[in-house]
């Protein structure tokens, strides 16, 4: 079992879709997704799952955040949103936090797979 | 063919330089000239007559309070009451007359040279935070050159601005002695940020704290929705195609508590192109109301009914079917808390989203008038105090 515990390995503050949507370029839901997620899911041997801690020390999540994040795993075409599921494990303590995963679990459902070309936002500002 | 001296060569080479010298200064000429000329052309666009006019039927009709002083420039007077749930239209017309009049370059239009706050008696924490960022855009415009007057103004009301750090925007601070003012209520220092800034939202937070004396439950959502209205400001109030400049891209941030009926209030300002705008008219319907939003009725029942979508329905800009969320996470912190109400106000409309004893409803209206830019409001009755 591998974890992410979100408060204490990424951010207190996720927001925002893109690193544009920031201006350090830190806590959007696209860093989270291919610098945390992405590498934490392809390291997983098979049959192992990956725990996200959602509730740390986390101020919130917004949706573009949640769908970029999470979602964007499907969407882009790195595992469909049934893989994606099996590997996942998501994990709070605080139940305000319970909305959080069923908005995690619906975006996951709902993307369809390979529906986009991913194309990084990371040098669209400031260089 | 005959060779060439060393010396000739030379002479040559320096001529050729030359010439290519005189040929890039003409060229810059003309470019030059050519811009001036559309600069012209752009100003000449402008009906100051119109607009002139348009200043003069205010004053007829006894609808905003303005002097005239020499060489076309003004003296603007606030009403008595600011605010945007009873006092909509003269509210709005007010924010309207400094954005309009401060934007104008044109040598022959009126020139706001001064606000005066001294009639104003009451306003509401989301009219301080409007007209806060219309001056302090004005301010920008002028390269900081405003002086505040704090002469007969209501003590309340220079407590509440005090408060709002209103007079911080300027280079050139009045001395206000602190004096303690009964007022029941206590304003949070406003936030004017860039338009990637997110983490301001934890500022607010223990300002809030602050002058709450306790911890906000459902913060949660409150964030999710603060994160989200300004992830929309960077994505969709400005966009690139139009001419707002990177200085003007801000979004301003407050909110008041207010002692004597437990009220925290929330406020989130944009200046941008507003959400009808920025939304695409889908349904045949709306590319109906998108043609009749030419005609004055037309265009308010279209900014309402985009509004309205947008929220409910999470129309959005892209028309992917991921995007679109941002608007209804707002409603969560309202519907978490179970009492108190969300009202978006953006150019001439408003949803408002309330909830009490469980019970909840919505409405959306439309106005004649427009505001210059989104309004997002949380307001919520904290139980405890």
């Amino acid at each position: 079992m591998k974890y992410i515990d979100i408060g204490e390995d990424y951010t207190n503050t996720p927001a925002g879709r893109f690193y544009k949507d920031k201006n350090n370029k830190k806590g959007s839901g696209e860093e989270f997704r291919e610098t945390m997620l992405l590498p934490a899911l392809s390291s997983l041997d098979t049959g192992e799952k990956l725990t996200v801690i959602i509730d740390n020390n986390v101020e919130g999540y917004g949706s573009s955040f949640l769908s970029e994040g999470f979602a964007g795993v499907v969407k882009y075409g790195h595992m469909d949103s049934h893989e994606l599921l099996e590997k996942l494990i998501i994990q709070y303590t605080d139940p305000d936090f319970e909305f959080f995963k069923n908005r995690i679990l619906e975006y996951i459902k709902n993307s369809s797979f390979a529906s986009e070309q991913y194309q990084s936002t990371k040098t669209s500002i400031n260089g | 063919m005959k060779k060439i001296s060393k010396k000739q060569r030379l002479a040559d080479v320096n001529r050729n330089l030359q010439l290519r010298k005189v040929i890039r200064s003409t060229k810059t000429l003309q470019k030059c000239r050519k811009s001036r000329k559309k600069n012209r052309k752009s100003t000449n666009r402008f009906n100051w007559k119109m607009f002139n006019n348009w200043i003069d039927q205010l004053i007829d009709s006894n609808s905003i309070n303005i002097t005239k002083l020499k060489k076309n420039r003004l003296v603007l007077f606030l009403p008595k009451v600011m605010n945007f749930s009873d006092q909509y239209e003269a509210t709005t017309l007010h924010i309207n007359v400094i954005r309009k009049i401060t934007s104008t370059t044109h040598i022959n239009a009126y020139k706001l040279v001064s606000v005066r706050f001294n009639d104003l008696l009451e306003c509401s924490t989301s009219a301080s935070l409007v007209l806060t960022a219309e001056i302090s855009r004005w301010d920008d415009n002028i390269r900081n050159q405003l002086i505040p007057d704090i002469e007969s103004w209501n003590e309340n009301i220079l407590k509440q601005f005090c408060e709002l750090g209103f007079f911080e925007l300027f280079k050139n601070q009045p001395k206000i002695e602190e004096e303690p003012i009964n007022s029941a209520l206590s304003t949070v220092k406003y936030i004017k940020s860039h338009e990637h800034d997110v983490d301001k939202t934890i500022v607010l937070k223990h300002a809030i704290q602050k002058i709450v004396g306790e911890k906000i439950s459902k913060w949660t959502f409150l964030y999710t929705g603060l994160s989200e209205a300004i992830t929309n400001v960077v994505q969709h109030a400005y966009p690139k195609n139009t001419k707002t400049a990177d200085n003007e891209r801000y979004w301003y941030l407050t909110a008041s508590f207010n002692k004597s009926n437990s009220l925290l209030k929330i406020a989130f300002y944009d200046q941008g192109i507003g959400i009808p705008r920025a939304l695409p008219s889908s349904t045949k319907w709306e590319k109906i109301l998108s043609y009749l939003s030419k005609f004055p009725i037309g265009e308010r029942k279209f900014h309402k009914h985009l509004l309205k979508a947008a929220v409910e329905v999470g129309r959005t800009q892209t028309d992917k079917s991921d995007r679109g969320k941002g608007l209804s996470d707002m409603l969560q912190f309202t519907k978490q808390r179970k009492d108190g109400y969300l009202s978006i106000m953006s150019l001439k409309a408003l949803y408002k989203y309330s909830i009490s004893n469980g019970k909840s409803k919505d409405k959306a209206v439309s106005f004649a008038l427009e505001l210059p830019g989104t309004l997002i409001i949380w307001c919520i009755k904290l139980q405890n105090i």
